[in-house]
């Protein structure tokens, strides 16, 4: 893992850490908003596309039927991992904050927390691979 | 499905993803190629304007010359679109608003500006030389022009369904956990998919606001900013064409004039729902055997956190969803069972345990209405345009919406080779139709039909403003039997109808959506005056009060509505309505006897209850004047409050000490 990559690794848990700490600034101040509503939009969702990535990338894409520029393709990957990153942040924190309400046992800063620590997870998990292919043997046949 | 009739389509009928769109990724980047290494070389030759559409037209390099200042002068309209939008909002008055809402309250710089973004997104978007750059920004444009104006023009947030969801999130943060209908009525339905709301709350208390109100007046700017990289992505998947992409995403935005962008959970469902979509067009579909499968799994898993998001928030979206679901499985290119399965065990399991409660009571209208096409087309009473303003503004949103349709039935018929890859988006276009066999939805079907079409539509009617799609064989031979071959379809010329015709339409459309979206903003804005007077209310009733109003068209209308109960006579019987009219005070202080202390009776109207009733076919202004006139002058009611905006009198008690 190269440096970059641990860092691109842990920037999503440490959005939620400093959101955390944001809540420590007066309601309504800028800086908090910005922390909070930076993290709810992006960070869950980039810890979840980061664990998921090279398994998601393992089967392609359809785009369309002719193609010219090779680079369009890329950019599509880069769009749907870009529009990942915020749907699925946007969802998390739906469930999230549904289950704390459903259960009595909601409030803002549990959810906060719950968000950081699943993404703290999700950053210090393996990343999730393809299976490797299988060998191609015949019945009987020794490997 | 049509047979394949050109050389390439017989080669490879089916576009099989495989082997169609390479699986790039970021460690097997193939370099990029010079432009016309794959393309016939007679297509690089063209000018740009007589350039015929193929699917391959995407993003060639700029040329080396026009780099710099004259690369940049798409930027010259956008700047001059933006600085007259500014000005505008700085010159317009938005305190006396008439009939037509926002449309004759708007400065004329507005329109200029929108004519000038129109004319400047067409000329950039149509020129392939330019970077992509440019048509994302005059989108982005477009958005704040469009989606912007009223949070800056107004004061307070507009639409009383957004200050009722407002009251939906302070009534979850005051109770802590979801209620039924024994608390508080037909409002469980809120609780009963929280999904939205409890996200909302949490963001209340995070971002240590007072409520919602503090910056809901900007989420139709932000849920329409959610639905850009979904609906890029679908249209990604069918074409390379940028013109193609960024005009559909253009004329989406415009034709959605339904309005259910603002604070509601259908607006961030419908986001979830076109991602959803997205995925599945470019991840499911035909694939390789059991190893396809594997792969496909984790995109099942996370496709599954969508659609959870989506079934916990929203009651029809899920609907929608697995209809559209259903119909792709119908095309074989795009037969995959795993979202639609997914998708419906999900909205089940929802269905059966957390909403069953609404379901189990709502199921007997639902069943009624199934079939009744006519019932559940018919926009209901008290949605009726009245007056030359709401008839006009109505009408501009009919022939919008008309002619967006009309468009993508032309560019259905008209783009063969589109029609046949972008198949499975025609079916996606079509599918939530027959949902107007299948309910009402509150006499909103029409509208919610007509938006979750329109992604699919707003493709095929762009693909009517452009030249004809052609494959890259029949391209090649053209560019083999010379250059008189190649002759560009009549029209698509520099000065043709090809260019001018479709500039008419975006601009029309462009400006149409304006009365289209905000011509009924008379009804949809309280002012400062009126949200105070509520305010006053709801500060001094005492738990178990009635308030009562013509109607819900107020802000804060729901405000403590688990402590606080409504009365709004204009939803009652049409002879009760006729009674009040004969003896206004009398039959209201009949109706809100009833009330047990320590609660109060209240009767409040407001201008925008005025405006909401006349706009939409109810009692006139006269008719609420000689009301409200009546209760003042009745020794039944006292004076509580009373400002420009409205009056709050209060029921006295028989042989009770008054405070």
């Amino acid at each position: 893992m190269t440096p970059q990559d641990l860092v691109t690794r842990m920037l999503p848990p440490f959005g939620g850490w400093l959101a955390l700490a944001a809540l420590a600034l007066p309601g309504g101040s800028p800086l908090r908003g910005a922390a909070v509503a930076v993290f709810l939009a992006a960070g869950p969702g980039a810890a979840l596309v980061g664990l998921c990535g090279p398994a998601l990338r393992a089967r392609a894409a359809r785009g369309p039927v002719e193609t010219r520029r090779p680079d369009f393709a890329r950019r599509s990957d880069q769009l749907e991992r870009l529009m990942l990153t915020f749907l699925l942040s946007v969802g998390a924190v739906m469930v999230v904050a549904t289950v704390l309400i459903a259960t009595h046992t909601f409030s803002a800063q549990r959810v906060l927390l719950a968000l950081t620590l699943l993404t703290t997870l999700a950053a210090f998990c393996p990343r999730l691979r393809a299976s490797p292919p299988m060998p191609r043997t015949r019945k009987g046949s020794a490997l | 499905m049509r047979p394949p009739t050109t050389p390439r389509e017989r080669s490879a009928p089916e576009p099989v993803p495989e082997s169609t769109s390479a699986p790039v990724t970021p460690d097997e980047t193939e370099p990029e190629r010079t432009p016309g290494s794959q393309a016939p070389s007679s297509s690089e030759s063209s000018s740009p304007a007589h350039e015929p559409v193929t699917d391959l037209s995407d993003l060639p390099p700029v040329w080396p010359g026009r780099r710099g200042l004259a690369a940049a002068w798409p930027g010259v309209p956008l700047l001059a679109a933006l600085a007259l939008w500014v000005y505008a909002v700085r010159h317009t008055d938005v305190s006396r608003l008439d009939d037509f809402g926002l449309v004759t309250a708007l400065h004329p710089a507005f329109w200029a500006g929108l004519v000038v973004l129109a004319a400047g997104f067409w000329f950039t978007v149509r020129d392939p030389r330019r970077p992509s750059g440019w048509p994302a920004a005059y989108v982005l444009g477009l958005l704040v022009m469009e989606r912007a104006t009223q949070a800056v023009l107004y004061p307070t947030p507009l639409y009383a369904w957004a200050w009722k969801h407002d009251g939906v999130v302070d009534h979850l943060l005051t109770a802590g956990g979801l209620q039924g209908a024994d608390r508080i009525g037909d409002m469980a339905v809120y609780d009963q998919w929280p999904g939205f709301f409890a996200a909302q709350a949490a963001l209340v208390r995070l971002l240590g606001v007072e409520s919602t109100a503090m910056y809901m007046a900007w989420w139709p700017l932000v849920s329409s900013l959610m639905l850009l990289l979904p609906l890029l992505l679908i249209y990604r998947t069918f074409t390379e064409d940028r013109r193609l992409i960024w005009t559909a995403v253009w004329l989406f935005y415009v034709a959605n004039w339904v309005g259910q962008d603002y604070f509601s959970p259908q607006s961030v469902a419908f986001a979830l729902h076109l991602g959803v979509l997205a995925v599945v067009l470019r991840r499911y579909g035909r694939s390789g055997g059991t190893r396809g499968r594997q792969r496909q799994a984790v995109w099942t898993v996370v496709l599954s956190v969508l659609v959870v998001a989506i079934v916990i928030s929203h009651q029809l979206t899920p609907a929608m969803l697995a209809v559209s679901l259903l119909a792709l499985c119908l095309i074989r290119r795009s037969r995959d069972w795993v979202p639609l399965v997914t998708t419906v065990v999900i909205f089940l399991a929802w269905c059966l345990t957390a909403a069953l409660p609404f379901l189990s009571a709502a199921m007997p209208d639902m069943i009624r209405s199934v079939g009744d096409v006519g019932g559940n087309v018919a926009t209901g009473y008290g949605a009726t345009p009245t007056g030359t303003g709401a008839v006009a503004t109505s009408w501009a949103a009919r022939l919008l919406s008309g002619t967006v349709l009309l468009l993508a039935v032309a560019g259905v018929w008209r783009q063969r080779v589109l029609r046949h890859r972008a198949t499975p988006l025609l079916v996606i276009a079509a599918a939530p139709l027959p949902m107007f066999v299948a309910s009402s939805y509150g006499s909103e079907m029409i509208f919610r039909v007509l938006m979750f079409l329109l992604p699919g539509a707003a493709f095929f009617a762009a693909a009517a403003l452009l030249p004809k799609v052609r494959t890259l064989a029949a391209e090649a031979e053209a560019g083999a039997r010379g250059p008189e071959a190649r002759v560009v379809a009549p029209g698509t010329g520099r000065s043709g109808i090809g260019v001018w015709g479709p500039l008419l339409v975006l601009v029309a459309g462009t400006l149409a959506f304006v009365p289209s979206y905000s011509g009924k903003d008379r009804i949809n804005y309280f002012p400062p005056g009126e949200v105070g007077l509520v305010q006053r209310l709801f500060d001094e009733a005492p738990e178990g009060s009635t308030v009562v109003a013509a109607n819900r068209n107020y802000p804060l209308a729901y405000e403590s509505y688990g402590t606080i109960d409504h009365y709004w006579f204009l939803d009652d019987d049409r002879r009760h309505v006729d009674e009040i009219l004969k003896d206004p005070a009398a039959t209201l202080a009949r109706d809100m006897t009833g009330v047990e202390r320590p609660g109060r009776a209240y009767f409040l109207l407001t201008q925008g209850q005025f405006a909401n009733s006349e706009m939409n076919g109810q009692l006139t202004g006269d008719q609420l004047d000689r009301i409200r006139d009546s209760v003042a002058a009745s020794p039944r009611f006292r004076l509580v409050a009373e400002n420009g905006a409205g009056v709050v009198y209060e029921l006295r008690r028989e042989g009770g000490a008054e405070r």
